[in-house]
């Protein structure tokens, strides 16, 4: 079968568009699917989360909040102030948490409505918080930098 | 001055680099299609090479031989055409003397708003070994710690320096000072207390566990430790036995020498019902501190008062106002005066915002 | 004084780089080589300024000088003498000049070795880096000035942030720099040969080497920058798609695409005007890596300081540069001739499919980078995209491009043959799939989808083998003339072989890691032990331990493997930097062959117990490994001959100046 030159250029071009338009359509279902969303706890009162649905849920670590029930297991309250999530975490948290510090717990809410985090992160040196929680407490006046 | 000569000398040598060009004599740029026609030839040798290991077949090698020549000879067309291009223009020299005369002016008037020509150097060594009284405490504390890093096993070093650490309200540093004075030479009564009252200090206050271990190994060693025992009550008073505390700080009181400055502690202890020395100790300081800035509203041209009060402030933990006080005395002394400077350093070491 | 003249240098830096913007592109413009002239010496003493400039700050570091602002909120006299140095671009400031001086290096080097360009090119090359440095010189003395002074100077510095104090320090950021701004000599080419309005094999002989030393450091910067992370952040997790990483990893996409389309170019003078477009937006994407790490507009481990002034004026640079250029290439591409047509399957059509993919997995990226920028910007809803995101795109784009890179190098230029190429990839390809086969039924918890992964991987590896095999003629003529003529295969042969099989090699690293990985978590008391994937890991007891600006805790542990012989000792620690009260993890790292045994501490148990984390990393190791083949395959590339493009003989017959002989 032979093509002129036009036809295999069109091919070409018709493929390359092709595959354009697939890598589109998978960065948006991509996109729908696997970007989470950023909630502070008076955001989940207000708004609902759905149990199951993955959420990046930040606040500050509230005081004498942090509870270590044998092992690995750990519970900690995550608060803006407003209201207040308990968060329930396995595993090593970052070295920089402690209380009253800005923090990121990044998981759902199973069917009971109790927060189960897979990730925890904190800020990363003396003053770094992590900016959505920054600008969300800054926002609602509860937080204000040092500067 | 030798700064000047330097700058000096760096801008004139860059332009005299730049005026050599200038200087020399009308070149021909050569053709750049000439250079073209030196690739298509080095790719023609290569073609030689690849068929000669016979990595491309010889059709192959037919073909793109073919296609190279003729890359070559449109070239060489062009290249006649290109031939009466301008070469020179009567301008250029004085372009290019423009721009070197812009380099002095540029960089001169930049750096004339940006830098601190004046200012040296300020290697750490050499302003720990200057003149001693020269120095500020903050440098005096610095040389201490500069000669217990290289001889660390210096017990005495940490005697001293400990508790001006506590003091000055670094009770970590002041606590592993004692620590560290303990652990080289023996641990006594007062080195343990020590240690006992910069924990609790860095608790806020509170007689920690760690604390309380320190207080009680004191007084084994020295059981009439006049520090201890009202910290050891006072760890009493907080875990909530107050009689058992009252009973203590009582039986200290009988202890006492007439004249001792614990009297006064005690019966504010005794008073309060416990509460705690270090809030007493605030507020006799805060005290002392409401005066001075009373003072310094009346002479507000005194450095070390301000220095003073700021401090205080800090080790009061009321950095607000250790802010607002360095913002008045910036005004009362003039901003951008020596002193203000002074102050704003001081400022920034103690962490607190400096408008620069 | 010394910290003054650096300050001083620095500025008339930005002065001269104002006159090699202007006087050499105005010199080519009317055909005047004394105008054109200035280009060489400006740019070398570009070089030595901000060279002085740097030696200056360093001293500065070296001596503890804390009347230098910069140094004093970076560095502390405690620290170790290898972190003083390296502090000095551990810093926004610092790494900012830092950046500028391997623009400027580059810029020495084209004027050093650019006798062999034509003179035009040459000048316009060189300006064009001069608008770079002089735009970059201005941000650092408007905004991030490194020699700011503080009077009376405090006494002790604030340290530096103790994750970066580390040697990982010392050659991340020099390296990804190497990358990122090597790429400014393909975007000055670029726009040089624009603002000429031609463009010829020579130019992509000249851009092809640059790409290659760019690229290769590129990929050694990440590779450094991921296991630095790796080894330091203690979550034993090697990328993390996070933005600075995708920063970084976007130009290394595109700059990939522009090594392969610059050899369609350089050989067959097609893909002209797709190449000086790749060589825009890669350098773009570098800027907008550099604007992205030093605004802080995105969360990162990397966002030193947060400045939004800084942000604004790297943003408008940005805007300028790319605005600038696309303008340009909008105008003149018209101009550029067409050239050499192709069949589909070629090595030609090959390396444009190669193009399609990376350029189309940079833009996933890309998307997926920014997307939480965009959507916060529009709605206010604060988004973010993660790994799962990156691994559901990039994944299946990447995948395909994978399985089609032996076949590229087995085609020939213009027409290629696929079918008889599929034949001689037979061999590679069965061994591969024998291998995943035997893995499959082998080995415990290999899923079909971890088996076709080292199905991939050793498909890469072997297609590069069978390449090189191929071209010496093994089994086809007597084993010492196939020696002879694999000695003599050309440089750049060996090296496109070796950065496949390096391809390979991180692809068998990172499917192994993700498919076998063993993660153990525990509460453990001296005397503990616990099985991870069979080597059973002893706890020995926490030491406390002095450094010199930190304390720490180590916990030490032994391991010992299957047959229950002692191993050897680990030593995972938890750090205290005093300065700035700031804790850190140290995890402890045993190497069993190319797999690791990796420990890292958490918090101590309410029962006096420590929380343990160990995993076992099988064939982890290869991940980097497979990068440094990369770096190696980019840097045996550059010392191929056909790189070096001899000078017209018209030259050698000059006597005023000294004959440059064609490099051979």
């Amino acid at each position: 079968m032979a093509m002129t030159r036009k036809q295999k250029r069109l091919a070409v071009i018709g493929g390359a568009f092709g595959f354009l338009a697939l890598a589109t359509t998978l960065t948006l279902v991509a996109l729908g699917q696997k970007a989470s969303y950023f909630y502070t706890p008076a955001d989940v009162a207000e708004k609902g989360v759905a149990a199951g649905e993955r959420i990046r849920l930040g606040g500050l670590v509230a005081t004498g909040s942090i509870a270590r029930a044998g092992g690995t297991d750990v519970s900690f309250a995550v608060t803006d102030r407003i209201d207040t999530v308990t968060v329930s975490y396995s595993g090593i948290l970052p070295d920089l948490f402690r209380e009253e510090q800005g923090v990121i717990a990044e998981g759902s809410f199973d069917a009971s409505g109790h927060f189960i985090a897979d990730t925890v992160l904190a800020r990363h040196d003396e003053n770094y918080m992590p900016r959505e929680v920054a600008d969300s407490m800054k926002a609602r006046g509860i937080w204000q930098d040092r500067e | 001055m030798v700064f000047w000569i330097v700058a000096a000398a760096l801008t004139f040598g860059i332009c005299l680099v730049l005026l050599a060009p200038l200087a020399r004599g009308r070149a021909d740029a050569a053709d750049s299609r000439a250079h073209e026609i030196e690739v298509y030839k080095d790719q023609l040798l290569e073609i030689d090479r690849d068929t000669a290991r016979g990595l491309i077949s010889s059709g192959e090698a037919e073909l793109a031989r073919a296609e190279i020549g003729r890359k070559i000879i449109r070239l060489s067309d062009a290249r006649d055409a290109a031939a009466s291009m301008p070469r020179s223009h009567s301008l250029a020299r004085w372009i290019g003397a423009l721009a070197i005369l812009s380099l002095p002016l540029v960089s001169w008037g930049l750096y004339a708003a940006t830098g601190s020509p004046g200012y040296a150097d300020q290697p750490l060594q050499a302003r720990l070994h200057s003149d001693p009284s020269q120095a500020s405490v903050d440098e005096l504390i610095a040389r201490a710690e500069a000669h217990l890093a290289t001889k660390p096993d210096d017990a005495r070093g940490w005697d001293v320096l400990a508790p001006i650490y506590l003091r000055l309200g670094r009770y970590a540093d002041a606590a592993t000072a004692f620590a560290n004075a303990s652990r080289l030479d023996e641990p006594t009564a007062a080195r343990l207390a020590g240690e006992g009252e910069a924990l609790a200090a860095a608790a806020n206050g509170r007689v920690t566990e760690d604390a309380l271990a320190r207080f009680e190994q004191a007084l084994a060693l020295a059981p009439d430790d006049l520090r201890s025992r009202y910290f050891v009550a006072l760890a009493a008073d907080q875990a909530g036995n107050g009689d058992e505390a009252r009973r203590m700080w009582q039986d200290m009181r009988a202890d006492l020498p007439e004249g001792s400055p614990w009297h006064g502690v005690i019966a504010a202890a005794l008073e309060s019902d416990g509460a705690d020395m270090l809030s007493e100790r605030s507020e006799a300081i805060e005290g002392m501190v409401a005066g001075l800035a009373a003072r310094l509203e009346v002479n507000s041209n005194d450095v070390d008062g301000w220095q003073q009060l700021i401090r205080s402030y800090m080790v009061l933990d009321r950095p607000q106002e250790a802010q607002s006080a360095l913002e008045r005395a910036r005004d009362a002394l003039g901003a951008g005066s020596p002193e203000a400077g002074h102050l704003a350093a001081f400022g920034l070491s103690l962490g607190l915002e400096v408008e620069r | 004084m010394i910290v003054e003249i650096g300050h001083f240098a620095l500025v008339l830096a930005f002065a001269l780089s104002l006159v090699l913007s202007v006087v050499p592109l105005f010199g080519a413009r009317i055909g005047d080589s004394r105008l054109m002239g200035i280009a060489e010496p400006a740019s070398l003493s570009i070089l030595a300024l901000i060279a002085l400039s740097f030696a200056a700050l360093t001293v500065a570091y070296v001596q503890s000088d804390f009347s230098v602002a910069n140094v004093w909120e970076n560095s502390h006299s405690a620290k170790p003498m290898l972190y003083k140095i390296t502090g000095v671009w551990g810093n926004h400031e610092g790494s900012m000049l830092l950046w500028i001086l391997i623009l400027a290096a580059f810029a020495g080097l084209v004027a050093i070795f650019g006798g062999n360009l034509p003179a035009t090119l040459r000048a316009n090359v060189l300006a064009v880096q001069g608008m770079i440095a002089a735009a970059f010189l201005l941000f650092v003395l408007a905004s991030s000035n490194p020699f700011e002074r503080i009077n009376p100077p405090p006494i002790e510095g604030q340290d530096l942030n103790p994750i970066l104090q580390d040697i990982g320090l010392a050659i991340h950021p020099p390296l990804l720099y190497l990358g990122y701004v090597g790429f400014s000599i393909c975007f000055s080419f670029a726009v040089a040969a624009l603002i000429e309005g031609r463009i010829d094999a020579a130019w992509a002989r000249w851009v092809r080497p640059w790409t290659l030393a760019a690229w290769a450091a590129l990929t050694g910067g990440i590779a450094m920058g991921s296991y630095w992370a790796y080894y330091e952040l203690g979550w034993g997790g090697y990328w993390f798609w996070d933005p600075v990483e995708n920063a970084s990893f976007l130009p290394w996409l595109s700059g990939t695409a522009l090594l392969h389309s610059a050899i369609v170019m350089e050989k067959r003078s097609a893909l002209k005007i797709w190449t000086v477009l790749l060589a825009i937006l890669t350098f773009s994407l570098s800027l907008l890596g550099t604007f992205l790490v030093r605004s802080g507009v995105l969360t990162s481990v990397h966002a030193f300081a947060t400045d939004p002034t800084r942000g604004v004026f790297i943003l408008m640079i940005l805007i300028a540069f790319i605005g600038g250029s696309l303008a340009l290439f909008a105008f003149r591409a018209s101009s550029l001739t067409a050239g050499g047509i192709f069949h589909p399957i070629s090595r030609e059509g090959g390396l444009v499919l190669n193009n399609l993919f990376l350029t189309t997995a940079a833009a996933t990226v890309l998307i997926g980078t920014l997307w939480p920028l965009l959507v916060e910007s529009v709605s206010g809803e604060k988004i973010s995209v993660g790994a799962p995101f990156f691994n559901m795109t990039f994944g299946p784009l990447i995948v395909p491009l994978l399985l089609a890179v032996p076949f590229g190098p087995l085609l020939a230029w213009k027409r290629g043959d696929l079918y008889a190429a599929s034949q001689r990839l037979f061999v590679a390809f069965g061994l591969s799939l024998a291998i995943a086969l035997a893995t499959f039924f082998i080995v415990d918890r290999v899923s079909a989808l971890a088996a076709f992964g080292i199905a991939v991987a050793f498909w890469l590896v072997f297609g590069a083998v069978t390449d090189l095999a191929l071209k010496s003629g093994i089994g086809k003529v007597s084993p010492s003339v196939a020696l002879r003529r694999f000695i003599g295969l050309p440089r750049s042969v060996f090296g496109t072989a070796f950065a496949h099989a390096g391809l390979g090699l991180t692809t068998l690293g990172i499917v192994a890691v993700s498919a076998l990985e063993v993660e153990r978590i525990a509460v453990m008391q001296p005397g503990d032990a616990m099985d991870v994937a069979g080597y059973e890991l002893r706890f020995d007891g926490l030491f406390p331990v002095q450094g010199p600006n930190f304390t720490e805790e180590q916990g030490r542990f032994t391991y010992s493997d299957r047959s229950g012989r002692e191993r050897g000792e680990i030593v995972s620690s938890k750090r205290l930097y005093t300065a700035r009260q700031m804790p850190t993890t140290e995890a402890g790292i045993a190497s069993r062959g190319f797999s690791q045994l990796y420990v890292a501490l958490g918090d101590r148990a309410p029962d006096g117990g420590i929380v343990v984390r160990a995993w076992w990393k099988p064939q982890v190791l290869f991940i980097w490994i497979g990068c440094v083949a990369m770096m190696l395959g980019g840097a045996i590339s550059l010392l191929d001959r056909r790189l070096r493009v001899g000078a017209p003989a018209a030259r050698r017959a000059r006597p005023a100046r000294p004959a440059i002989e064609p490099a051979e």
